[in-house]
């Protein structure tokens, strides 16, 4: 466990190509005298498997870097790769979890998980199949031929990670997807997407304003800044390796976390007031 | 829950009850005013309004004998026949552009234009120029339904389109969805509710479009045996003329409704 006050992350160590690298981003919202400025240059990588959050203040560009790793945005200048190569737009190869209103309300859980199959090729038989399988690993196997809106939100974001995996992607980004549970719903799932990350060794980037969920899950953890954002301190917790959920009482867990803490606090006020100028 | 949802339930009884109770004073009252209760003579003479009993009989004398040579049934129907030719015309050219100008932005602003300009002109106002173009038959009937309905259903798919969740389209993207696939199985089930609403909207335009027309030119429908009943004070054959197109303006909108609970079941539900 360490800190270090340089942004990238160690690279993959078998091939030296991170997974994903974010190769000096900046984004600029608007024009002229109207823009914003969301992200400072961030260079950032994300090594294979490595379970990465980024933790940051609202309105920090945390999800602006998702989203640019996702294809959905471009950032205005620099580039992002994974494996190498340049991110042109959406690819099932990437996976996206939403915080919440992703899913298809008109078809029923089933066809939700199928859809990524589906569209990526698979035979009608074969995506059910598919769905059957990822439905059984988030324990939604009875719900399938639910609707989503007969789901509680707990079991919608269950849906919408068993959809995202369904697609079999290298990484799995996730934009705060726990963000509107309650506590108790949240703990559980933050438990079940660590034994889902176990069994897959799926690379994931996680966003989250959540210390402990940061701590809980991450092998590397980056604290972005107050708009316009950048990677202000890198943590390589060990926590995420355990299975066990009292990991959190840990003094070194409290240690971290008064770290973390003292560093968002100071980026929490700054977006405070940055908001009342 | 099941607290709230009895109490629930029972204010919806309750509701049903005053509703009937509410409806069963209005025909107590129709029934009061025109029964010959003082003098012999009742409140409102028969020729302002007849009395329930004598609106019935014209219902069953119109029934066997027809109006005017044609039988009930065919008012009702060539009334049913315009209305149903322009109104399924409209919804297959209007909600397809619609949608169209959703997804494409040169569409948009190409029909733009013609669509807002004449969006507020009252459309009944064309009617005398569409009868020098078409006659006095059926064509310029269809087509007067067709340029009020148009405007409304194009515009408000549209909109639907427009409204889709951004993160939806991203998530179906993310998952391999090629564009098309985005829009059948994304853009389009998402957009219809909002299309289904229209169609509920124009249902009561078009009805009334429809008795504008029949009003003018024509020797049959069921707003025309109304007009022409006026015209020799047959004042129980205007009420029950206005009572067919009311029964059928509310029976149209309980077909729309139970067609859209079927197919939108998800609403504006979110999930």
């Amino acid at each position: 466990m360490q800190m270090s006050s340089h942004a990238a992350l160690p690279a993959d160590a078998a091939t030296g190509v991170p997974k994903v690298r974010f190769d000096r981003i900046t984004k600029c919202f608007g024009k002229g005298a109207e823009a914003v400025q969301a992200l400072e240059p961030v260079t950032l990588d994300i090594a294979e498997g490595a379970f990465t959050c980024l933790l940051g203040p609202s309105g920090c560009g945390k999800s602006t870097l998702l989203n640019i790793l996702a294809g959905f945005e471009r950032p205005t200048a620099g580039e992002v790769f994974m494996d190498g190569q340049p991110v042109q737009g959406p690819d099932p190869r990437r996976g996206v979890v939403f915080q919440q209103g992703a899913l298809f309300t008109w078809m029923n859980v089933r066809d939700n998980v199928a859809f990524g199959p589906l569209a990526t090729g698979k035979s009608q038989a074969e995506a059910g199949r598919i769905a059957d399988r990822f439905l059984e690993m988030v324990g939604l196997a009875g719900f399938a031929r639910r609707y989503p809106y007969e789901l509680s939100g707990g079991m919608q974001q269950r849906v919408g990670i068993a959809r995202a995996l369904a697609n079999d992607p290298e990484i799995l980004l996730m934009d705060e997807p726990f963000a509107a549970l309650d506590a108790q719903t949240r703990e559980l799932l933050q438990e079940e997407i660590k034994r889902i990350w176990h069994e897959t060794r799926k690379t994931v980037l996680w966003i989250t304003h959540s210390i402990d969920e940061a701590l809980f899950l991450a092998t590397d953890i980056a604290v972005m800044s107050a708009r316009p954002g950048r990677i202000k301190a890198t943590f390589r917790p060990e926590f995420a390796r355990s299975s066990d959920p009292s990991v959190v009482t840990s003094p070194e867990f409290a240690r971290m976390k008064a770290q973390i803490f003292g560093l968002l606090r100071e980026e929490a006020l700054a977006a405070q007031r940055q908001e009342a100028a | 829950m099941s607290g709230a949802s009895t109490s629930a339930s029972h204010g919806a009884g309750r509701s049903r009850w005053i509703n009937l109770a509410s409806f069963a004073a209005l025909l107590a009252v129709w029934f009061l005013i025109t029964a010959p209760l003082v003098d012999g003579k009742p409140l409102v003479a028969p020729l302002f309004l007849p009395s329930p009993g004598a609106v019935w009989q014209t219902v069953l004398q119109l029934m066997a004998n027809g109006y005017q040579g044609k039988t009930l049934g065919h008012h009702i129907a060539i009334s049913l026949f315009r209305f149903g030719v322009a109104f399924a015309l409209t919804v297959l050219i209007a909600v397809p552009l619609g949608l169209w100008m959703g997804m494409n932005e040169t569409v948009k602003a190409v029909l733009d234009p013609p669509i807002e300009i004449t969006r507020p002109m009252p459309k009944l106002a064309l009617l005398p120029l569409l009868i020098i173009w078409f006659g006095i038959g059926e064509v310029s009937k269809i087509v007067i339904i067709i340029l009020a309905l148009f405007p409304i259903l194009s515009i408000s798919a549209m909109q639907a389109v427009r409204g889709v969740g951004r993160r939806k389209v991203q998530a179906a993207l993310a998952l391999g969805a090629s564009r098309s696939m985005v829009f059948r199985r994304v853009i389009f089930p998402a957009s219809l509710p909002g299309i289904f609403t229209s169609i509920r909207v124009s249902i009561g335009i078009g009805v009334t479009m429809l008795v504008g027309a029949e009003m003018i030119a024509t020797n049959a429908g069921i707003a025309y045996m109304a007009m022409s009943a006026s015209d020799f004070l047959l004042t129980s054959v205007v009420i029950v003329g206005s009572l067919i197109m009311a029964i059928l303006g509310y029976a149209l909108d309980l077909l729309a409704r139970a067609l859209e609970n079927k197919v939108v079941h998800w609403g504006g539900k979110e999930g």
